[in-house]
């Protein structure tokens, strides 16, 4: 039997392996802005000196959206047999970003806009050789 | 600036045609085209061609294959690419080509065939050190109406827009559709059919989405002063804008995965920036407008489309559809082509649907849909990446 290997979504994402996963993102030091994923220069035009920094985010933020998907996505993503709808989130964190993400750990008719949801870092799916595709989620923080 | 007509225009019925090449579907398109502006092949002096997303390498080149088949007359032929707002850019540059006075007959023309279902994700041969956010938004599983669904839940949290409201717009575009011989979809929806269909994207339904179609458009441009040599009925383009993305835009735009929003910046800004370039252009604002294309590619669109191109305030859109002021008959009348909810998404050529159904109604040739006493019409089309372009047709 040949062992599952874990793929990462993309490099250069998240801190991986650790037991507090983080998004790595882009700081410029002199206009102050974020950017995920990460980039080599800062995107705003206004900006001149644009020292950029690399750092991680915080893991906790609001809702601000959300969608599920009831009709499973194209290739390459591998939806699970049978189909179970996803829930996708849209999640205001505290250096002003809105980072979009599977949500687990919810039921649909739970979610509500404003709800505190954490980040994790886990299989988003198996990929057609049988291996798993590793991406951040969100769940929600138990009051 | 030279002022810059319409004389002619050509539509192919949208639908799903694999037995008929492409070619062939824009050949018998642009002959519509220039059948109905009396001019011949020829004649024209430039070609700007949609460069098509599915068709592969020819797809790219898509004027320059075209061209091979209408006849080559070793014109210049520019192929352009702006996403599913392609057809805009298109008429920005015919446009502009007559404008600056280096040529006075022109063809702007579009043909795409699409997949089927969700658009897929595309390969890339590049070598990169991290997968693009296009990349990883496809391996994420993220098709395009899952954006369209985060912007459409907000609104309805902050407005208190329902899913019947959603229903409206589809019903709506569903009864000026069943009135175009053009349409793929003629066929009246009811707001109960709209609702029992199934959730794709919460809160979009199926019949909330347009669905993906084969189509083709030919737009021919003349140099005004010239145009009554072939025409009566001139129709003037008053503004033909493009417009990209501001930065600190709020938009979980196609793709996204980390947004950076700033204080001030609208919602779609290429789409803001365009509506409010065309009107300083043609020197007029919504309230002279007697009709409206908008690109619905959901019934998230025409709400959020009717405030950024000025038509109402902030989170009172679904208010005008509520009144049925957005019908033929109304105060301002949305899609009366049926828009893309009955057309279908035709990335390179959709915008075209719109810039023939002006064309028709200035001329008064829309039939049984016709915009009475229309005089002004303007259309907006979008495409991923923050794709923009308007475009002011007058008498
Ligand atoms: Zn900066």
């Amino acid at each position: 039997m040949t062992e599952k290997r874990q793929i990462l979504v993309g490099e250069g994402l998240f801190t991986w392996p650790s037991d507090k996963p983080k998004l790595i993102a882009t700081h410029c030091k002199s206009c102050g802005d974020y950017f995920f994923p990460k980039s080599f220069t800062c995107h705003n035009p206004k900006c001149k000196e644009k020292q950029v920094e690399e750092v991680t985010l915080s893991q906790r933020g609001k809702l601000w959206s959300y969608s599920v998907l009831y009709y499973p996505p194209p290739p390459p993503f591998v939806p699970r047999d049978p189909f179970e709808p996803i829930p996708i989130a849209e999640v205001e964190i505290p250096e002003g970003l809105k980072i979009i993400g599977m949500m687990e750990g919810i039921k649909p008719k739970d979610i509500k806009i404003g709800m505190t949801l954490e980040l994790t870092v886990g299989t988003l799916y198996t990929d057609k050789n049988g291996n798993d595709v590793i991406g951040w989620k969100f769940t929600p923080v138990k009051a | 600036m030279t002022r810059v007509a319409i004389i002619g225009v050509g539509l192919h019925p949208w639908g799903k045609f694999p037995e008929k090449p492409w070619t062939q579907i824009m050949v018998d398109t642009a002959r519509e085209a220039l059948a109905d502006a009396g001019v011949e092949w020829t004649d024209i002096q430039t070609l700007i061609a949609g460069s098509q997303i599915w068709g592969g390498r020819k797809g790219t080149y898509a004027g320059n294959y075209f061209a091979e088949v209408m006849g080559e007359t070793g014109i210049p032929i520019i192929n352009v690419n702006n996403a599913c707002a392609t057809a805009g850019a298109v008429m920005r540059v015919a446009y502009m080509t007559i404008a600056s006075g280096v040529a006075d007959l022109v063809m702007a023309a579009g043909v795409d065939k699409s997949p089927k279902g969700f658009f897929p994700s595309l390969p890339v041969y590049h070598q990169e050190p991290m997968p693009s956010v296009d990349t990883l938004r496809w391996n994420i599983g993220l098709p395009n109406p899952v954006f369209w669904a985060l912007e459409c839940r907000r609104r309805m949290e902050l407005y208190g827009v329902t899913d019947a409201d959603l229903a409206k717009t589809k019903v709506v575009m569903s009864k000026h559709g069943v009135l175009n011989p053009k349409a793929r979809y003629r066929k009246i929806f009811t707001e109960e059919e709209v609702l029992n269909s199934a959730m794709v994207a919460d809160p979009l339904r199926l019949y909330e989405i347009c669905a993906t179609s084969d189509g083709a458009g030919a737009v021919v441009l003349c140099n005004l002063q010239k145009a009554k040599k072939y025409t009566t009925k001139p129709i003037i383009v008053a503004a033909s804008s493009v417009a990209s993305g501001v930065y600190g835009d709020p938009t979980a735009r196609i793709p996204s995965l980390g947004i950076n929003p700033k204080p001030g910046v609208p919602i779609i800004s290429e789409s803001y920036v365009a509506a409010k370039a065309a009107y300083d252009q043609a020197g007029i604002g919504p309230e002279d407008i007697d009709f409206v294309e908008l690109p619905d590619n959901s019934a998230w669109h025409p709400l959020q489309y009717l405030e950024t191109m000025g038509f109402c305030k902030e989170g009172e859109s679904h208010l005008l559809f509520r009144k049925e002021e957005t019908l033929i008959g109304g105060k301002l009348p949305v899609c009366p082509s049926g828009g893309f909810s009955s057309f279908g998404e035709a990335t390179m050529a959709q915008g075209f649907v719109q810039v023939y159904e002006i064309v028709k109604q200035l001329r008064e040739e829309a039939g049984a849909r016709q915009v009475k006493g229309a005089k002004v019409g303007i259309a907006e089309v979008y495409g991923a990446a923050a794709n923009n372009s308007a475009l002011i047709l007058k008498k």
